[in-house]
This record gives C-alpha cells, structure tokens and sequence, in this order.
C-alpha cells in the first residue's frame, strides 16, 4: 500500500501540475462522456431529471443507469429541439444547461466549459449512441489509492476507467467527488484535495454511477518521541500502528476503580456492588482484570444485556397479537429465546442458524407441535413467568411471525441484522451511496419467498383441522363449565360448596381460553417452508421489477434451487463460509461499537465499500479470530476486553486530544436506557413495578424487559425515561442501529435533578440513604458507602471533606444524605461511563 | 451558557495551537460576545405555527375567483378591512383583523423536487439535504445566538420537530448539536412529565438548592480533569444550568399550567387542540421565551380539500386573529414575530387513489402562502403574485433563503455570521447570498 502511495504522489506531484485542464475529446462517446457529464453535474440525480417524473418534462435515467433510454430522450422528444445538428450552440440541452434560457437548476455548464465543449463536441460529431458493451466499465481506480499529507497540503485525484473494449481513459474531469469525513478534507470537482484535519478519511469518486473510494492519511506535527507501549494482544498491535502512522500518542491505562465500574457497564449492564468494588481495589494480585471480566462474562447481567442487544437488531415486534398471544407476550418469549441461547453460549452462527431456518414443526410430527402450543398458552393465561415451552424450543420461529419479515422487507431486515448491510434505496434504485443494485436485493429476496404461514397460504389440511378439534373442545369445556355453574342455583349448597363450584367453573374457562388460542395460534402461525413459488418484485415510483433468480448479496451467478429445498438453508451456508465478507465482521464491529462507542466501521450497521473501516487489519483479524474460535461470542468479548486499547483513560495527552476515531483514549459514553434506570435503582436502592402482561416479578431489572412497556393504562414505571434516554422502538420496517439514541438532552438532566420519581427513590425509606444511615454510624464510612453506591470509587479526600461539612450544616442527617445522593446521581461521572 | 467557565488546557490548546484547531475557543465565547455588543434587534421573540403536510394556497390566502375548480377553489373569496387583500370567506375574523398581517404569495422553493421535505427547506432558510450539512432550524440559532434570560428555555416546541422520516431529515439532528434542542412538551397533556418535572422540590427552599446545588458542583469535578471530555461536558453543564435554572422560575410552571388558563380564552381561540396551542405560545411570548414552535399537524389534504377546508379554517381564523389582537393589545406584537406557513402548496382539485371519499389537492412545492406579522413585518399588505391557477409566482418572487435572511434580519441575528459545528467546521447561518424580502420589512 505504501508503495502505491509513494506512485501516487509521483503521479500526481511530479506529472500533473494543479489545476491543469484536460484536453476535451473532439469525438466524445455518449456513455464515457455525456452520460458521465450528466451525473457530475448532478443532471440525473433523483432530486433533478433523475427523478421519475423527470424535470420539467425532461427525463434522465437515475445516476445514468440506462444510456441507451437517455439517448432516445435527448434524441427524439421535445420534437427534436434538445440537439441541434446544424446550430449545435442552439440545442436546449446546452441553451438550458448553461442557463442561457431559464433552467429552474441554474447555470450547470457554463458556455465555454469544459463540460460544455464535450456535450458541443458529442452533438457535432453526430450524437451518436456509442456501443454500450464496448463502453462497459471494466475497472475504475483512483491514484493516489493512499496519500498522506500535512493540514493545508493540496493534491490532486486521477481517476481511470479501463472499458471492455480494452482502452483506458482519464476520467478524472467527467467524476464527481465526496469526502467522507468532511471534518478532515475538502476536495472540489477537479479532484482536488486539501487536508484540513489530522486523522484519515475515505474521499469516493464517481464516474457515472460507478464509486471508487481513496484514502487520505493526515499526521499530527510533532516531532515528540512515540511512547514505548506493550501491546497486550493483537488487537493492540493494530491500534498502536495506526496511531504511530498518524504520529498520535496513546492514553496511559486506566486505574482499577475505572476500570472496574466500565467493564461492569458494559458487560454485565450494571454497576458493581461497593463490597465487589472493595475487594477488587484490594486485590494485589497481576492478574485480578482478566479473571474479573471472566466473571462478569458469566453473570446473568451479561446474558440479558446481549439479549436487548440482539433484540434492538432483531426487533422483537409487529407480532399482529390475533394468535392467542398479545403483543407484550409474544416480545417476551423472542427475548427467552435468545436469553436461553446465549445462556448457553451458542455458537453465534449457531444462533443465526437456528433463528434463519425455523419452522414451527421442526421436522416434528404436528402433533409434538400442537402440545407444544398448547403447553404454551397454559403458561400465557397463568401468566406464568418461566417460559420454558417456548425458549426450550430449538428454533426461534417468532421471527418469522412477525409482520414483513418475509419478501422483500424480509430480506432487507436478514440485511440488517445478520451482514449489516443497509438495502432500503436498493427497492427502488441503483444506491447512490452503496453499491447495491435493485437485482441484488430481489434475487436475494427469493430466498425468503417461500417462508410461509397459513394465512398467506399453503397450510397443511391436518394442522388446520387440529385447530378446529380445539376450538371444538374448547367449547365443549365451556358447555361444560356452564352446566356446572347451574350447580349454584341449588339453593341448599353450603358456602364453601358454592365456591368450590366456582372454582371448578373458572378452571374450565382457563382451560377454554387456553384451548381457544392455542386453536388460532395453529390455525394461523404454523411457519414452514413451501407453497406455491413466488418471486421477489418491488412497485417503486420507477416501475415494476421482479427477479426470478436466487443469488447471494455479493455474487456474481446465481444458484439453482430445487422446488423441495428450503433456500434459506443457502444463505446460513454461505453465512457460515469461512470467506463471507460480512457476517463476522458484521458481529464483531457491533460487539466493538458497543466497547468503544464507535464502530470500526461506522455506522456499525453499514458495511460497504464506500464506508471503509478505520482499522481494516483489525476488523480482518478479529473476524478471523471469531470464525476460528468457533463464532465463541466469549471469546470476542473476552478479547477485546482484555485489549489495553479497551483499558485505557479518558484522560488525553497533548496528542490525542483532538481523535474521535482511533481509540487514542477511552471514549465517553452516555449510559443505555436500560442501564441508566438500572444505575439509578442500584445507587438509590429503589425498584420498577411492570404489569402483568410483560411476565416480570416487580423489581426485576430494566435490562430484562423484553419489548415495550405496557399499554397506557397500565405502563411501566420506567416508561418515561425509556423514552427520553432513547430507547428503540423496534419498529420492523426501520433498519437502523441508530434508532437507540445515545444523545444527551436537557430533558434527561430535568429528568435526573427534579422528576418526582427520582426524589421518591432518593428519599424512600426503604432505600439506600435511610438503610446506610441505619446500618453504618460513622459519617465517614456513610459517605464512602454513597460514592460506592453510585460512582464504584472511594471519595477523594477534598470531596469527603465537603461532604462532612456538609452533612454537619445540614438540616438533619436524612437531608443531608439525600443531597449527597442527589448530587452525586446528576454529575457526569454518573450519567457517563468513563 | 457556559456557566463559570474557565479555559481548559485543551482550549488554550485550541485557541493558539495549530490552525486547524484555532476555531474552538471563539465558539466558545462567540455566543457571549455577539450578543453584547449587538444593535438591538426589531424582533426579540417569534411564534412559529407550522402547517405541516403543505396548506392549499388557492382555497385559503391565495384565491383565483376567477379560475373555476380543479385549478380554483370551491369556497368563496371575501373581503377585509385591507382594501385589496382578499382571502377565504371562511376566516371572517381575520377579515377584519387584515391590518394586523401580511400576506406573502410569491416566497417559495421555486420546485416540484422538494415536496415534504420541503418543511426542512423553509425551517432553516437553507436548502437541506442529504448531500448538505445538517443545517439546525431558527430556533436552534436563536438558542446559540440569543439565550434567554435565566430561567426560561429559549427554544420551546409544542411537540414533535419536523421530520421527514430518513436521517438527513431529521431536525433534531443538525450540526449545532443537541446543546441547542428545543424543550419538547405539550403543555395541559396530563401525562406531561415536563410539567411535573417543572415543580421545584416540595421539601426544599431556595436557599436549600443553591446548597445542594453547589455541593453537586464541588462533587462534578471528576469527568471535567478530562481534557477529552471538553465538548460533551460544556454541553451537559448548559442543559444542567438550565434545568435548575428552570426550578427557580415560575413563570414557565405557570405559563403551561393548564389550571391557570381562562375558558373565555380557549373559546376566543377556537377551543380546538391547536387554538389552545397557540393560547399557551402566548403565555410563553409573555413570559420571555423568545422561539416557539407550534406544530399543527394534517395539512396534507390529498382527499375531502373541500369540506377539510370547512372544518380547518374557522380554526385558522379563531387561533390566528385571536393571538394577534392579544400580542397586540399587549404590545408585544410589535416585538413577536408570528409566522404561520407549511413546507408547500398545493395542486389542482384530483382524485388520488390512495383516498376514498371526496377529492383533494395533490403536493405543490413550488407555490404557497406564508402568513407573518409583528416583529417589524409591514402588516395588512400582500406580497407578489401567482397566475390564474395559483400554480406559477408571476412577480416578486423570492425564495425560502429569502424568507429565512429576513427573519435573521428582524431578529438581529447576521445571516452570515459563521458558526462552528460540532466538528469545529466553520458554517455560514445562511449558506447563499439572497437578497431580503425589502418590500415587507416596515
């Protein structure tokens, strides 16, 4: 790479001097030139005439795609006044493009300009339509691929196109340009680039709609000595190189009590109890970090962390609550499931396995499926809260019950969560920031068309008519329970006998209800593979596409399917290959963003080309790492956790300061939603209430709630700061890891100096300040019980000392107290971890 | 606000170390510096009502008589006491309050590409896209620019911020950061946490917060030894400082409690959701809070234009004259400006598919009304022209960046003053050289 980046430079420094113009071709090619004019100049962006409507009765195919349809266009609408082949400056695509008659989108190509003289040259040369297969893009680059400058230097950047009929051509003048951290460089439409900002980013050039992405590395000035840091593991190595290359120094290792109250945070959810903080601090012993994160890794706080985590991705919701169980139920035994998998370590892409290929029967006789559903609506109406029937199954066939997740959506929320790929602007169109084309999304699509329930066809006539011997049962249990129930009007019975009747009666109503649903749940959300075939199509403001092929994200053929296969079972299989460029890696820079606050890819949702990763070595060895472990996700956890790059302080130095992107420090991190409530209720000792329908006991944690919180009657008492720490709807049709918000706001620090629920928690006799005042006497030993509580240190000597004089002043000890819990819940070392 | 703030190592860092990081520092007191020594500006406060969805220009502010449906209105053009502006017979209270507003038809984005997003367009007077940097919307400037006086948030909204649904089209986020979000609530929603929040501790007296409230300080010093931190904690002590800011006044607990609003006032104001709405943006005009937005939902009228408009409009009526007779007998008008718009127009009378019933008006983004008073806007005057069918300006026109210089103007803001993002890039608040809308500023 440096190599190429040292040609580069040659090329561009030494042979091409700025700002020179290129040479206009005299015969320019519509394709090579016109088009590519087009898209440089923004013509056929959707905005403008790429839209479907076109612009003014002018319409360009999207970013160039179809030339053959955008010559005819030109050609022969607007009665031929668009070219003018005797007065070619009178052709209204030049009159209108140089804004020499009115044109809503300016002055694009002023006369004269090198885009100008090209379209002139095109149409003077016989606007000819150019041979497309020839034209074809062969290969695109850009040199320099990597270049590395001061702030302030300028360079420039050669794009060539190589074209199936073997020529080659600079196309640097027809491309247009973006950088992707446009904190870091500018660049204009000559391809001229000037750093403004230490770090690197990605610059992509397009030519047509083709992109082509360069680099550009700009190192701190400096000529301090680079600090001689051991690297504790590989990921180490990476992390140091990269920070030498951009001469920015890393932070010092954090201190125990930092440490211990992050990695608690972020593997387990909570905070550490003052006595783990204790004996933690005491420990003397090298190696007291890593067996502390082996321990957090095993606790249940890690498991249902890892549980919301995967539930925010795979999006526990739009269950459509007609099968016997609410909206509320069916999110809780999705969030069991995945509990109870990661309780036992299932391999990641064991897990991916065993969500993408449910079915309902399993391969089971239906009628193992039926007790099963059964057994599972008996533990619905008793509202019973282990749920054993659904998370001991081995597949998790909610997925696919949900709303659109099959198809086309399907596809793009299989995208999402298991390659973290974004393919929403693929329905419509070629992806102007992605390289994903519509085909690509239906024939990917097609693997997901025969996912079938019975209400969208093909249900087994056995399965259905199991349903109606149900519900017929269930009927009968009532006819029953009324006969029985007339036993009451038998005046001579005792009291006891009358009650005894009742509860009979209501046994056999249980029994009816639970026999009702379970009859709709059979009759409507047996899951499995078949059915007529369908193919993936899309209706989109461009038309109607439909492809008939199964082909891979990626792929260049498609592959044959037989009519019996499930073809879901293609995608695991080439998930699970160990060379798919996307599905560890899609893991494992989710499981880095959720450590570091960033991606190494970011967004941690969006791999593409376009989007390249801060440290690619990295990303490749930890990928490759967790393949070769297995898909173990203790092992990625476990690695990246022991990283010193993981323990390092958020305190900088004077080279650090200004990285956001490198892992030069320790990021700040405002907490989850879930965890903040969590935090709050460990340093003040106060509890959650839920209703009964999201199957937890009353105090049970908010990392363990399942999906929403209740209905407005009946919410959650953590609703309200769910919603204003930004907790994620999961809303199926949205793809975005984004949607859980990490920003603060002020109504969050209104939330935590004054909402009444916080003063009631603080101030509740119950909690933590009245039980440390009843247990502990001495104000000193109170006060280190406060901090531990809430920040996991011991106070500093000044902060004990304020706290003390403050107590002494204050109104009573129960006040005081209070104030000191109150204050330390609204400093930023609470609300952040550090 | 950067309450008692003392230059960090890394500002110092910033302010005289290399160029590229020279910016920080001035963002840091620019706020301060600006707004003392500043001429004092014609506006110091705004009412934003955003008809969002796109209101029919032709059946309400910009009516052809002439033109029969599609392209004209089925309702009836009257008069008012402005000889010459003519609008919906339907709004005969505003008809006799003409003189207290203008009426600007030739202000527009000029384009059919915008449609919905339009409404990010005309909220930050710059043309917001994907492609441009997240522009923040005037409120959000106002906050930057002119904090409000202690105790008031100086950016409130009346529930949820325009959003066109993708990424880029989300106000809430843009380039100044969260630091400089609007207070969202809905004021006289019994489940409004804000309000409760409002309250000050029952079980504590003034001087009892600046107590605890010190404490805190002395106790919050430990992220703040973070040079890294700098950005984020600056942000966090402005909301903190606010917030406690807050408990201390009563004004804005009293301004949306819903207790202390007169039945005789939610009547004059049209007793609807978006009446009372605009009842309470005056009491928080009257309060001091100079920006608030008041979103008023469902002006996407693709079916029943006609009856909608029967329904809609006495609302408009009873909502917008009463506000401003009341800002007016306080004299507050002259000091708020009110503007009342959505992000287009709309087109000829057509069935749309999607929407059984009666016929509606399909988006027009290249024409609309924009209604403004108060605040050094000339009142009872109309502004440009459209043809026949409403659908093309034909004279004065000026576009949102126009619209959005003159509001600048009036509040004293410069529209091209740079700010700073969060990234420490240099942006001018309005990003091209419109010229003012001259004809309309008194």
């Amino acid at each position: 790479m440096f190599v190429r980046c040292l040609l580069g430079l040659l090329v561009v420094t030494g042979l091409t001097p700025l700002g020179a113009a290129e040479p206009v071709p005299t015969d320019p090619l519509f394709s090579r030139h016109v088009v590519p004019i087009f898209s440089r100049l923004g013509c056929n962006a959707g905005g403008c005439h790429g839209a479907v409507k076109g612009q003014n009765g002018f319409r360009l195919s999207l970013f160039g795609a179809e030339p053959t349809s955008d010559h005819a266009r030109l050609l022969r609408e607007a009665n031929g006044r668009r070219l003018n082949r005797l007065t070619f400056d009178d052709s209204l695509l030049l009159l209108k493009g140089s804004g020499t008659v009115p044109h809503e989108g300016g002055n694009r190509m002023p006369v004269g300009s090198r885009e100008y003289q090209i379209v002139r040259n095109w149409i003077a040369s016989g606007a000819k339509l150019d041979n497309l297969d020839a034209s074809r893009v062969t290969r695109l680059s850009v040199e320099p691929g990597i270049q590395t400058a001061k702030v302030t230097e300028r360079y420039r950047l050669q794009v060539s196109a190589a074209f199936a009929d073997g020529s080659n051509e600079d196309v640097t003048a027809l491309c247009s340009f973006e950088v992707v951290s446009k904190e870091l460089a500018r660049v204009d439409l000559s391809g001229e680039v000037q750093a403004i900002g230490v770090g690197d980013t990605a610059i992509i050039a397009r030519f047509r709609g083709e992109p082509v992405v360069a680099m550009l590395v700009v190192p701190r000035a400096g000529t301090e000595p680079f600090p001689d840091v051991k690297p504790v593991n590989f990921i180490d190595g990476h992390v140091l190189a990269k920070l030498q290359r951009l001469n920015i120094h890393p932070a010092l290792p954090c201190d125990d009590a930092t440490f211990l109250r992050r990695v608690s945070l972020d593997v387990t959810g909570s905070l550490p109890l003052p006595s783990e903080a204790r004996a933690f601090l005491a420990d003397a012993t090298t190696d007291k970090r890593s067996k502390k994160i082996e321990e957090l890794l095993a606790r249940p706080g890690h498991i249902a962390l890892w549980t919301t985590k995967l539930c925010d991705i795979l999006r526990p919701a739009g269950f459509d609550g007609k099968h016997g169980l609410t909206e509320a139920a069916e999110a809780r035994r999705f969030y069991e499931w995945i509990r109870s998998r990661l309780a036992e370590n299932t391999p990641y892409d064991q897990l991916a396995e065993r969500v993408l290929l449910a079915t309902s029967l399993e391969g089971r006789p239906s009628q193992e499926w039926i007790k099963e559903v059964r057994s599972l609506l008996e533990e619905n109406v008793a509202l019973r809260p282990d749920l054993k029937a659904y998370s001991s199954r081995r597949t998790l066939d909610l997925y696919w019950q949900r709303n659109n997740a099959t198809g086309v959506k399907g596809a793009m929320q299989v995208a999402h969560a298991f390659l973290g790929l974004r393919l929403e602007c693929a329905q419509c169109h070629r992806h102007p920031h992605d390289v994903w084309q519509q085909d690509d999304l239906l024939s990917f699509a097609n693997f997901f068309m025969r996912v079938s329930n019975p209400t969208a066809g093909g249900s087994s006539t056995t399965i259905a008519k199991e349903g109606e011997m149900l519900a017929k049962e269930a009927k009968e249990l009532r006819d029953q329970a009324k006969k029985v129930g007339e036993k009451t009007k038998d005046k001579s019975l005792s009291k006891d006998d009358v009650a005894k009747v009742n509860a009979e009666v209501k046994s056999l109503n249980d029994k009816a209800t639970a026999l009702d649903a379970a009859s709709r749940r059979i009759k409507g959300t047996e899951i499995h593979v078949g059915g007529k075939p369908t193919f993936a199509g899309v209706t989109s403001t461009l038309g109607k596409q439909e492809s008939k092929q199964f082909r891979l994200l990626g792929a260049k053929q498609p592959v044959s399917v037989g009519t019996e296969q499930d073809p879901r079972e293609l995608v695991v299989a080439w998930l699970r290959q160990s060379d798919n460029p996307f599905f560890a890696q899609a893991m494992v820079n989710r499981v880095w963003a959720h450590y570091f606050g960033r991606g190494i890819i970011d967004p941690p949702d969006h791999l593409s080309p376009l989007n390249p990763p801060s440290h690619p070595e990295l990303l490749d060895a930890l990928s490759k790492g967790f393949i070769e472990n297995k898909y173990d996700l203790r092992w990625l956890h476990r690695t990246i956790l022991a990283s010193r790059t993981y323990q390092q302080t958020a305190q900088t130095n004077i080279t650090n300061r200004a990285d956001t992107t490198n892992y030069a420090s320790a990021y700040l991190r405002r907490l989850s939603a879930e965890v903040l409530v969590d935090a709050v209720n460990h340093a003040t000792g106060g509890t959650e209430t839920y209703p009964p329908e999201l199957f937890l006991p009353p105090g049970a944690k908010a990392i363990e709630v399942a999906g929403g919180t209740g209905s407005d009657r009946t919410r959650a008492s953590l609703q309200y700061p769910f919603s204003i720490f930004g907790r994620p709807m999961r809303n199926p049709d949205v793809q975005c890891d984004c949607e859980r918000d990490g920003k603060p706001t002020i109504v969050q620090t209104l939330y935590l100096a004054n909402h009444p629920a916080i003063h009631h928690k603080i101030s509740d006799a119950k909690g933590r300040v009245t039980q440390v005042l009843k247990i502990i006497t001495d104000d000193d030993k109170r006060i280190e019980e406060l901090f531990l509580w809430s920040l996991s240190r011991l106070p500093l000597a000044d902060e004990r000392q304020i706290c003390l004089k403050y107590i002494k002043d204050g109104p009573t000890p129960q006040r005081a107290y209070e104030d000191v819990l109150w204050s330390l819940l609204n400093t930023r070392e609470f609300l952040f971890n550090h | 606000m950067f309450p008692s703030h003392h230059p960090t190592r890394r500002d110092m860092f910033r302010a005289g170390g290399a160029s590229l990081f020279g910016m920080s520092m001035a963002q840091f007191f620019q706020a301060r510096a600006s707004a003392a020594g500043k001429p004092e500006p014609r506006a110091k406060q705004m009412i934003l009502i955003w008809m969002a969805g796109g209101p029919p220009h032709q059946d309400m502010f910009d009516m052809k008589p002439d033109t029969p449906p599609p392209f004209g209105s089925e309702l009836k053009q009257g008069k008012s006491n402005v000889p010459g502006m003519e609008f919906c017979e339907l709004m005969p209270r505003l008809a006799r309050n003409a003189d207290k507003f203008s009426i600007l038809r030739s202000v527009g984005i000029g384009s059919e590409k915008w449609e919905h997003s339009g409404g990010l367009y005309w909220l930050c007077g710059n043309p917001r896209t994907k492609d441009t940097p997240k522009y923040p919307m005037y409120g959000s400037v106002v906050a930057h620019e002119r904090p409000a006086p202690k105790g008031l948030p100086t950016f409130v909204s009346f529930g949820h911020y325009y959003d066109t649904g993708d990424a880029a089209g989300d106000l809430r986020n843009n380039y100044l950061g969260s630091a400089y979000d609007p207070l969202t609530f809905k004021p006289g929603d019994a489940k409004n946490e804000v309000g409760a929040m409002l309250l000050p501790p029952a079980h504590l007296d003034l001087s009892a917060m600046d107590k605890r409230e010190n404490l805190l300080k002395s106790l919050d010093q430990q992220l703040r030894k973070l040079d890294a931190a700098g950005p984020i904690i600056a942000g966090l002590d402005q909301y903190q400082q606010s917030s406690f800011d807050l408990l201390r006044s009563p004004k804005l607990r009293d301004a949306v409690d819903p207790k202390k609003l007169y039945s005789r006032d939610v009547e004059r104001y049209g007793k609807s959701e978006q009446g009372t709405m605009a009842l309470y943006a005056r009491r928080m005009i009257e309060i001091g809070v100079p920006f608030v937005f008041v979103p008023w939902p469902g002006w996407d009228m693709h079916g029943n234009i006609t009856e909608g408009c029967k329904n809609v409009l006495p609302k408009v009526d009873a909502l917008l004259s009463s506000l401003l007779d009341d800002l007016d007998a306080r004299g507050l008008l002259e000091t708020t400006i009110v503007a009342m718009l959505g992000e287009m127009g709309r087109n000829k009378i057509y069935k749309d598919s999607a929407y059984s019933g009666p016929p509606g008006r399909d988006h027009w983004g290249t024409t609309q009304f924009v209604i403004v008073a108060g605040g050094g806007f000339k009142q009872g005057m109309v502004l440009g022209k459209t043809d026949k069918t409403s659908l093309r300006v034909t004279d004065n026109y000026y576009s949102p960046i126009s619209f959005g210089r003159t509001l600048y103007h009036l509040l004293g803001i410069d529209p091209d003053k740079e700010l700073y993002t969060t990234t420490n890039q240099p942006l001018k608040i309005s990003i091209d050289n419109a010229p003012l809308i001259k004809e309309i500023i008194a």
